[in-house]
């Protein structure tokens, strides 16, 4: 205990006595603002020495660093397990050391899917510090994903890991099903964005579900929603990465296009139709060869569709988002107490006497705050909303546009092979594949 | 069949989970407002109506920077001092002058011909009535602070609380004593003045009062320095005096009951000249919250004159 | 046309790690305010003013969270909100300022008739707080941290009464330095905010760790 705190030399004493302690008198005493020496000290006859007031340290910097080293190894050992050892065992022992190590040990914090937001803010406030583990966080799942799959999902993420232990009757969802649940991390991730740009809120860290169980600490109310999500994971599995992760449309997208990727088979398929249902997550992609090709008129007139579709719901969203600047800018703090600001002195406009102050108001009567103050801060805030509601709103008509077109054009598929974007590279399916070699 | 269930049984949870989210995420209902770990202050604050036995008969403002100690004079005027001055106001508060100097006037007193002894920080001047320099008397320390002085025929006492110390001069400035230091053998327990209020007044023109303010009681200095009687009980009740270091000023009525001030609490009380709680001048709520520093003064009239430096104002109560 | 397809892709990798590679670049030498370095120090003094903006991004540190007591109105919030309980935030003592009084406006409850130790008298709802005879007439407080939740009622007492020594402050050993700290949220008064790990403590009374403004307040006050 003890070698965890630092004492403060004598050297800082005495700046406190010569630098600080006018300035805190001034604090302390508003009013008395003459040029104070000392700060009286008792002065004490008995052999009393003054204790120091001891300031426990956080956890040391370079286990942060050392933190970007295991994600980086775990991604390798992991990428090599799926691509060339493609096996779900070993796999399956991987994340049960991510859960340990990254879940239990590192209590979540910072997580890749977190970072996005420390990322977000930082591009948009220049005085907000990112530490470039966090950076890292951020990065490395992203580039290794760009390469060989979602290997960081497979057994990287604590996530992933703790819902792949609770997925004990995975129900095949259906591919409107999928499509149409699937849009949500795109909502979450635009708002997450939006909140942290804006020196909002964290909500991803807000609405983390498992945190919680990481560190055998957490409110009743939120041990509920970690209940209820892990049990809507027994039938669907992985709902949180399905369905809500963020982060995982990032990587979506970034898999789509990576260089390899964990295929079903290790040679030629077979069509044995073996690994159909094998895949928990509906990441499978069945061959689609009986389609004829549709004519050109028809191809045009899609593609004309589609081409007026897009600039279309982009705007028409955008526009929607930009309606929705007071409900997204209601969330922030500084807007709400503006809020409050302008109640307060509308009842006191009215004549009405004293009302019972929330804590928002105690606090800000404290700062020394003005009225104009305070309303010109939520001013600022409320604009940043209506831009980042536009932002917002097209990134969405964007969205269900791109998801529009991608159900509307054709597509032909010989073999049985996994979805790029949605495959976790967990190799279930390679198990289940006949051929070895 | 099995198969619908389970669907619908994980869709079901997992649209409750986004619900949650969204409706916690734009409700727009506040914070609890309930500390179940209150320290409710202005429960403390509550006076019992009827022991308020003054009301507020008057107030104005003052036009200094800051303002730091009050006194009255001849034909009940009152003077004021702070940043770079000293203001007289009427006894019906209308201006009637001022002067002005360098530096910060920390305590204020008159003597019978109305010159003005002020306490400036670390060193006395003193100034004619019209606001001349007369002289200049030296310095006591660079630490020294001085909060309070006053002015008995023969002699000035100031109170430096700096050094914890009472000092005795002469009309002159020349230090005859020290007054209250430590010294078991006259049975002195020292002053302890943890924050910078430190006053003292003088009674029936003889009797030396020293607020010892980390003790919570007044004593009775004769000018030799031997300590003749004390009172005061530290309780945040309304008898006693509250905080770490209180009163932080007091003054005397002129049948020799003490007027006392606190910070903390904000409050002025009458004390019997034996020291008995006898009733509130003026209750905290007549305060904003914070305030500090209310120093005293009695008119010829038994009228108490406050100083309020968190509203810039003079404040004068009268009886009932 | 898997050639097409190929190329296609290739270009888009590339795409995406120049995207990500510019982000990175943008969020790392992110333009900053000349005259104060990032770390919220004052910077007038220092020598590599003109060159900190690369190393200073190279070494950007870990944040940690800490409350600033010159903004808290102790609204109980720390010791409900945080996402452990106990709270990470705990009272701490800065003995230097403390006017080790007899009667601690932290201590005592209000309208305590005998200044004893009675556990009736403790304003602490935990008995946290400990007193100590030094010698007449002054009194050692110490927190027992074992104890103390956070809530903040000792601090209110003596920043009414007293010097402003009892404080509140996010206790590292013990805070998971949340990613956003659940306190900071609810925070009405907006007390907390990310300091850097090598200078955690916003401890008023021990020196440089000031926060910006109260320093600059100083320094206006000489
Ligand atoms: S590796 Fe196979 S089983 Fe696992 S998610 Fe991808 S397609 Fe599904
Ligand atoms: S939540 Fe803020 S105002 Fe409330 S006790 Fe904590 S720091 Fe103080
Ligand atoms: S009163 Fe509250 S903050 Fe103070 S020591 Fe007790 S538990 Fe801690
Ligand atoms: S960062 Fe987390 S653990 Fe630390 S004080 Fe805030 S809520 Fe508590």
């Amino acid at each position: 205990m003890d070698k965890s705190r630092t004492s403060y030399p004598v050297s800082r004493t005495l700046y406190f006595v010569h630098r600080i302690i006018p300035g805190l008198l001034f604090l302390l005493l508003p009013l008395i603002t003459l040029p104070i020496q000392r700060f009286p000290k008792p002065e004490f006859e008995s052999a009393y020495t003054q204790p120091q007031t001891f300031i426990p340290t956080p956890r040391a910097e370079f286990l942060a660093y050392l933190d970007v080293f295991v994600l980086l190894i775990s991604l390798g050992v992991v990428t090599w397990l799926v691509l060339k050892k493609r096996s779900r065992l070993w796999v399956f022992f991987m994340s049960l050391f991510s859960l340990a190590y990254f879940g239990f040990y590192r209590e979540g914090c910072v997580c890749s899917i977190g970072s996005i937001q420390n990322v977000s803010l930082a591009l948009f406030d220049h005085s907000f510090i990112l530490p470039l583990s966090v950076l890292a966080f951020f990065l490395l799942p992203l580039i290794f994903t760009l390469f060989f799959g979602r290997t960081f999902c497979a057994s990287v993420c604590p996530f992933g890991a703790i819902q792949d232990l609770v997925a004990f009757k995975p129900q095949p969802l259906g591919s409107r099903l999928n499509t149409v649940l699937g849009i949500i991390p795109y909502l979450y991730l635009g708002l997450a964005v939006l909140f942290a740009a804006t020196g909002t809120d964290f909500i991803i860290c807000r609405y983390d579900p498992f945190v919680g169980i990481f560190r055998f600490n957490a409110s009743f109310g939120m041990f509920l929603f970690t209940g209820i999500l892990l049990l809507s994971g027994v039938f669907i599995a992985r709902p949180y990465c399905r369905f809500l992760c963020p982060y995982g449309v990032l990587l979506n997208w970034t898999s789509r296009f990576s260089l390899r990727h964990l295929s079903i088979t290790p040679a030629e398929c077979i069509q044995c139709r073996l690994c159909e249902s094998s895949c928990p997550y509906d990441a499978i992609d069945y061959p689609v060869t009986d389609k004829s090709p549709e004519s050109r008129p028809v191809m045009v007139r899609k593609m004309m569709i589609l081409t007026l579709l897009v600039p279309f719901l982009v705007l028409i969203f955008g526009y929607a988002g930009s309606r929705m600047q007071d409900t997204l800018a209601g969330v922030d703090a500084r807007v709400k107490l503006a809020k409050e600001v302008m109640a307060l002195s509308r009842i006191q406009d009215a004549g009405y006497g004293m009302q019972d102050e929330s804590f928002e108001i105690k606090a800000y009567k404290a700062s020394g705050k003005t009225e104009s103050q305070v309303y010109s801060e939520a001013s600022a805030v409320l604009k940043k909303f209506y831009f980042g509601g536009w932002l917002f709103g097209g990134f969405t008509g964007l969205v269900i546009a791109l998801l529009i077109a991608g159900r509307m054009l054709p597509v032909y598929r010989k073999d049985y092979v996994t979805n790029k974007g949605r495959c976790f590279s967990c190799a279930r399916c390679t198990d289940y594949c006949p051929i070895k070699s | 069949m099995k198969q619908k269930i389970f669907i619908i049984a994980g869709l079901v949870l997992l649209v409750i989970v986004i619900v949650i989210m969204v409706r916690d995420l734009f409700s727009s209902k506040k914070e609890d407002q309930k500390n179940p770990y209150d320290y409710k202050l202005n429960e403390l604050k509550k006076t019992a109506g009827k022991q308020i036995a003054y009301n507020e008969a008057l107030s104005f403002r003052t036009g200094l920077e800051e303002i730091h100690a009050i006194a009255c004079g001849a034909g009940d005027r009152i003077f004021v001092g702070g940043s770079k001055g000293v203001e007289i106001f009427e006894k019906d508060g209308k201006p009637a002058g001022k002067f002005g100097f360098e530096g910060f006037a920390s305590s204020l007193a008159m003597d019978k011909k109305g010159d003005f002894f002020i306490g400036m920080q670390d060193h006395v001047e003193v100034y004619s009535p019209e606001g001349k320099l007369l002289k200049k008397w030296n310095g006591i320390s660079p630490e020294s602070f001085l909060t309070s002085i006053a002015v008995s025929d023969s002699f000035v006492f100031v109170a430096d609380y700096g050094k914890r110390a009472v000092y005795r001069y002469d009309h002159e400035g020349r230090l005859i004593n020290r007054i209250g230091e430590k010294d078991p053998e006259k049975k002195v327990p020292g002053f302890i003045v943890p924050s910078p209020y430190f006053d003292l007044a003088i009674r029936y023109n003889h009797e030396l009062w020293v607020a010892n303010t980390g003790r919570h009681s007044m004593e009775q200095f004769s000018y030799d320095g031997t300590m003749n009687s004390a009172w005061g009980e530290a309780s945040m009740a309304i008898d006693g005096f509250c905080g770490c270091c209180n009163p932080s000023h007091f003054a005397f009525l002129h049948d020799g009951s003490f007027v006392t001030s606190e910070k903390g609490i904000e409050r002025v009380k009458i004390y019997s000249p034996k020291g008995e709680f006898k009733c509130i001048v003026a209750p905290p709520s007549a305060f904003t919250e914070g305030t500090r520093g209310l120093d005293l003064a009695v008119d010829s009239r038994d009228r108490i004159i406050v100083l309020d430096p968190e509203r810039k104002q003079v404040r004068i109560f009268v009886k009932k | 046309m898997p050639g097409r397809r190929e190329f296609l892709n290739t270009l888009m990798r590339g795409g995406i790690l120049a995207a990500l590679g510019l982000l990175s670049g943008a969020v790392i030498f992110r333009s900053r305010d000349e005259k104060s370095c990032s770390y919220g120090f004052d910077c007038s003094g220092c020598s590599r003013s003109k060159s900190c903006m690369l190393p200073a991004a190279l070494e950007a540190r870990q944040m940690v969270w800490q409350l600033d007591m010159t903004k808290c109105i102790q609204c109980g919030r720390c010791a409900t909100n945080c996402v452990m309980s106990p709270s990470a935030v705990k009272c701490t003592h800065a003995f230097a300022m403390c006017g080790y009084c007899d009667l601690c406006g932290g201590y005592f409850k209000p309208g305590t008739k005998t200044l004893t130790t009675a556990a009736e008298n403790q304003l602490c709802p935990t008995n946290a707080l400990k007193r100590k005879f030094i010698e007449d007439p002054f009194f050692e407080y110490t927190i027992d941290e074992e104890l103390c939740i956070g809530c903040g009622k000792c601090v209110k007492g003596c920043g009414a009464f007293g010097n402003g020594s009892l404080q509140l402050q996010v206790r590292h050993d013990r805070c998971k330095n949340c990613n956003e700290c659940s306190i900071a949220r609810s925070c009405p008064a907006q007390a907390f905010t990310r300091v850097p790990a090598n200078k955690p403590s916003l401890l008023r009374g021990l020196g440089p760790e000031l926060p910006k403004e109260t320093a600059k307040k100083n320094q206006a006050n000489g």
